[in-house]
């Protein structure tokens, strides 16, 4: 019970801390402002003008939530080592596992909020042309926060593993090859001398980030059942577990020198 | 455990500490030995300084004992309990050495997060940030974002951070450093005030003045290694003691003439202060007597700490050492 209280103490901490990002407001100012921006296509699009404010909407808050949670993510734990502000925390009755799995929470937190405000913003833009979208947009919403906390994983992996900078690259690889996942086991139809092991194991390892898109399937109004949602919340608990579990177990083990 | 018992146990104990960090990447590895064999321990109620230079492995100590470095061998025992284990946490406060706190948090809230991770009550959290911020004289303060705080401030703010659960043992790494004198007055009397309370401070400095000035005991450490842990006396009496003997009367000519084992001289006007050790004063003062000179005075003359470091340091063929007043 200690352990959650600790855990939430880090979490609402971490919550203050990136809310109080400047870069944050910036990019969802202008996840917002893209979704906004499709309101100029509205006269070019032939009646398609809800299909494309959803597509540009949903769009920019995953590129834009992908970028907040890589690059805010890389640096919430290794700018805590680095400034060694993580010393007066580890010396106090906070374990590893504790601090971690709370800069997860907060992060999570964070994102949710973020995701919250750009679908906001998403729903002001359609109600602006008349267009009253129903809780269907929720679905590929959800998959897009699931992706993106997927995302602040393993960004957190790679910082209790190496430098912030080292870390956000390899965050940056690993989360734009989980999005090509299906091109890269297909890849031996273009390039028949890459080896099956090769592509077959990459294609496996990496999180495959394509199974949260939903964004096609609600923007042509096809139906996404509960089944599926179920689906994609397994795989990313399970893929967001292991990640987890390896990067507590890299933390337990480094010395902050 | 019982009130005797708990005087028995030491506040700190630590056998054999050894610990070398590796560095380097795999084609190069490079090490290099940061404590060998360390073995300290401390009882209850005492405020021990933790001297040596810049690079002897004070904050290393100080890094495993809170668990930020692993071992490579040997153990520490903290108010009882293992330093791997949680239970001593609760009661021990940490100020690292230049202690970083958030940016974006002001010191009120950093309290308040401190004292969140320590379970305490809303209302406690609230008494005893209130207390320590009138303390540090860090009132005006509080609602100030922390990046907008001096050194000094930090300093003093980490001091908050590290009383903020009433410990029972504090472990400070270089607490005056960053300090004007007025702040290293006001953690001076904060340490005192906690030798009053019978509260254990263990703290690393590699500033002599404050070790004289606070210690009970003290601890030396040279290349990861304890020269010599014990009473500031008892650490200065190892040595031979000196004298200084004022003499007059004198030409240079038979000052020069004076017998062997005079270690410094210095000549004022017509007087000259002769410094010269234990069992070669009264040779000294016959001589001086002899060709019709006058000692005015004959003073011991305790070595500072500070020599004693210079000396042994020179001993080992150390250079450069970083030491201060």
């Amino acid at each position: 019970m200690g352990g959650m209280r600790r855990i939430a103490a880090v979490a609402a901490n971490t919550f203050r801390e990136t809310v109080r990002e400047r870069v944050l407001y910036n990019l969802v100012l202008f996840a917002i402002l893209m979704t906004l921006s499709g309101l100029l296509l509205n006269p070019l699009s032939l009646r398609q003008d809800e299909k494309i404010v959803k597509d540009i909407g949903l769009a920019s808050m995953e590129l834009f939530g992908t970028m907040i949670a890589v690059f805010i993510g890389v640096g919430l734990v290794s700018k805590e080592i680095e400034r060694r502000s993580l010393h007066l925390l580890l010396a106090k009755p906070l374990s590893r596992d504790e601090f971690l799995l709370g800069k997860f929470a907060g992060l999570g937190l964070t994102l949710s909020a973020n995701v919250a405000a750009m679908t906001a913003g998403l729903y002001a833009t359609l109600w602006m042309i008349g267009r009253h979208s129903g809780p269907g947009l929720l679905a590929a919403v959800y998959g897009i926060l699931l992706g993106l906390m997927l995302a602040v994983s393993i960004a957190l992996l790679f910082s209790t593993l190496t430098s912030s900078a080292l870390a956000a690259v390899c965050t940056v690889c690993v989360v734009i090859g989980g999005r090509f996942a299906d091109v890269i086991r297909n890849m031996r139809e273009v390039a028949p001398g890459a080896p099956g092991w090769l592509t077959t194991g990459l294609y496996y390892a990496l999180p495959n980030f394509h199974t949260f898109d939903l964004k096609d399937r609600v923007v042509h109004g096809d139906p996404v059942g509960f089944h599926q949602l179920g689906w994609i919340t397994l795989y990313g608990a399970c893929y967001m577990g292991v990640v987890l579990l390896a990067a507590l177990a890299s933390f337990r083990r480094r010395d902050f020198q | 455990m019982d009130v005797a018992s708990t005087l028995l146990v030491p506040a700190l104990s630590i056998r054999g500490l050894t610990k070398t960090y590796r560095y380097g990447h795999f084609f190069s590895r490079r090490s290099r030995q940061a404590l060998h064999d360390l073995n300290l321990e401390l009882p209850a109620g005492e405020v021990f300084g933790y001297l040596g230079p810049n690079g002897s492995g004070k904050t290393t100590t100080l890094k495993i004992l809170m668990g930020l470095v692993c071992p490579d061998q040997g153990e520490a025992r903290i108010l009882g309990l293992p330093s791997t284990e949680f239970g001593w946490r609760r009661k021990v406060g940490f100020l690292p050495e230049n202690p970083y706190l958030y940016d974006y948090l002001t010191l009120a809230e950093y309290l308040d997060y401190v004292g969140l991770l320590f379970g305490l009550s809303s209302a406690l959290r609230r008494e005893r940030a209130q207390h320590l911020l009138r303390e540090l004289d860090l009132v005006r303060s509080a609602h100030l974002p922390l990046r907008r705080f001096s050194k000094g401030m930090t300093q003093r703010a980490g001091l908050a951070q590290a009383l903020m659960n009433d410990p029972e043992m504090v472990f400070l790494d270089e607490p005056m450093s960053g300090l004007d004198p007025l702040g290293r007055r006001r953690v001076r009397d904060l340490i005192l005030g906690l030798k009053a309370k019978g509260k254990t401070v263990f703290f690393s400095t590699h500033i002599l003045g404050d070790a004289e000035s606070l210690c009970d005991r003290v601890g030396i450490l040279r290349s990861g290694q304890l020269l010599a842990v014990g009473r500031l006396d008892e650490i200065l009496r190892m040595d031979i003691p000196r004298y200084e003997v004022l003499v007059s009367g004198l030409e240079t000519t038979q000052l020069d003439a004076l017998p062997c084992g005079i270690d410094n001289r210095r000549d004022i006007g017509e007087r000259a202060r002769l410094q010269v050790r234990e069992g070669g004063l009264g040779a000294l003062v016959t001589a001086v007597e002899r060709v019709g000179g006058r000692v005015l005075s004959v003073q011991p003359v305790s070595e500072s700490l500070e020599d004693y470091f210079l000396r042994q340091l020179t001993a080992a063929g150390e250079e450069d050492p970083e030491w201060a007043e």
